[in-house]
């Protein structure tokens, strides 16, 4: 006869195999963004998200997926805000313990990063940076854009009297 | 079925799970045998790591990475020409282009986007990878309405979509900055392996540069820019004939002999009006320009000087 731990063993494997099938998860990869309401740009803002926020998959829509926060909070992200780590069974083994994976860099902030500018500004101090930063200062927030698309005529409100 | 059998079936439906799902499923199933004590946190992280691929095209360049190789590429083009003060243009301009930006395949993008304009009249428009776009005061002359000038930025926000620029990179660059970033396990480079990958750095630069500011890219990379420009400019409103626009007033003019700029870099204008039409033909219904915009152009534009 089988021992009900036996049960509850096989129910957590059956668990297992329904959540590898069912949730993927993925990671923001860009500075900020919102989860919005919608699958829209300018649909109305519920969470505020940061790079390397994971967020769990539940469903997709027109390049917006829906998805649900650490905090149980359902919304939905544009595709080009997030990364889901790809599969490549044909790079498996092949040098996998002297390089880092693309999800490994962008999490652990390696690569080309603030480390590596500061050395190359050190050797090109004739290089304009200041002007960059203060290029990357103006923030074009989408209440604004919404706007400047509602009075020309735009997007959503093409065609508009 | 005995504990350790339960185990083995776990095991055998988690390579299963390998062969028939992303990373992040297998990841998430091994979170969970860890954390029920029937994964050592060695065996989730080797299994883990070897359902990722390893970095090596310039498509596995991170978010990141590419806004710190955009950022420099920038201020290369911002040290040879410096940016037009003109607060309230500046602003107009970064509506016009985020609002193309928007209706792009990238809405988001690391740091968000950002357009300026560059203080020469020179004609050229140029796309830093990460999302900053320049777009010269001499080619804004050229623009009749914001049809125009949308449709130009949609063409650079086009060539950041399509990576353009990190494609101009050539692969041995990213095989050995690939392979240096993976050696390194701390947080923070060694002297040693910061000189080496500062290097490599630079030359990474070199050739977004070449291609980018010298020489030009690759005319098909023109030419997808062109085709993704009416595509974008089409989902914003836009009249997408407003590029054809731009570009007649350039066909034929006595300063392309110079060489300069967006002459030296770009297919000629009759070719690429050629190309557009076609595009634009099989487009179907497009939007018609609207007095509203070409107003709210002009007192912008009115402002140059």
């Amino acid at each position: 006869m089988r021992k009900p731990r036996s049960y509850a063993a096989l129910l957590t494997t059956l668990l297992v195999l329904a959540v590898m099938l069912a949730a993927e998860t993925l990671v923001v990869k860009i500075q900020t963004t919102q989860l919005r309401k919608g699958p829209q740009y300018f649909s109305q803002a519920l969470a505020a998200l940061k790079a390397g926020d994971r967020l769990e998959k539940v469903s997709e829509a027109g390049g917006w997926i829906q998805v649900k926060t650490s905090g149980g909070v359902v919304g939905w992200i544009h595709g080009s805000a997030v990364q889901a780590t790809k599969l490549n069974l044909l790079a498996m083994g092949k040098s996998m313990k002297t390089q880092a994976t693309a999800s490994e860099v962008a999490l652990a902030g390696k690569g080309f990063n603030k480390q590596v500018e500061d050395s190359y500004k050190a050797k090109h101090a004739d290089m304009n940076f200041a002007g960059v930063d203060q290029m990357l200062q103006l923030k074009t927030v989408p209440a604004r854009v919404e706007d400047f698309l509602r009075k020309g005529k735009l997007g959503e409100f093409r065609g508009a009297k | 079925m005995s504990a350790p059998r339960v185990f083995v079936a776990v095991l055998v439906i988690a390579g299963l799970g390998l062969f028939l799902a992303g990373c992040s499923v297998v990841q998430k199933g091994a979170d969970i045998l860890t954390s029920q004590g029937k994964m050592s946190q060695k065996d989730r992280d080797a299994i883990v790591k070897t359902s990722e691929a390893v970095r090596s095209t310039f498509s596995d360049i991170s978010e990141e990475e590419e806004y710190f190789i955009g950022r420099s590429v920038a201020a290369m083009i911002l040290s040879k020409y410096p940016a037009y003060k003109n607060d309230n243009l500046t602003q107009y301009i970064n509506l016009v282009g985020s609002a193309v930006a928007v209706y792009s395949d990238r809405p988001e993008i690391y740091a968000g986007w950002h357009f300026l304009v560059l203080d020469t009249e020179d004609v050229n428009a140029l796309a830093a990878p990460g999302g900053m776009i320049f777009i010269t005061k001499g080619l804004l002359r050229r623009c009749r309405d914001e049809e125009s000038l949308g449709l130009i930025l949609a063409h650079e926000v086009g060539h950041v979509c399509a990576k353009h620029g990190l494609q101009s990179i050539k692969k041995s660059r990213l095989v050995d900055a690939f392979r240096l970033i993976g050696q390194q396990a701390a947080q923070r480079y060694s002297p040693e392996n910061l000189a080496q990958l500062t290097n490599i750095f630079e030359n990474v630069l070199g050739d977004i540069a070449e291609q980018l500011i010298e020489r030009g890219y690759d005319r098909k990379y023109e030419y997808e820019a062109d085709r993704l420009a009416v595509k974008f400019g089409a989902k914003t409103g836009f009249d997408p004939s407003g590029i054809m626009r731009f570009l007649q007033t350039m066909v034929g003019d006595s300063s392309s002999a110079s060489g300069k700029g967006w002459f030296k870099t770009h297919p000629t204008p009759e070719d690429r009006i050629a190309s557009l039409e076609k595009e634009m033909a099989s487009l179907g219904s497009l939007p018609k320009i609207e007095a509203v915009r070409t107003e709210r152009f002009k007192q912008y534009a009115n402002s140059l000087k």
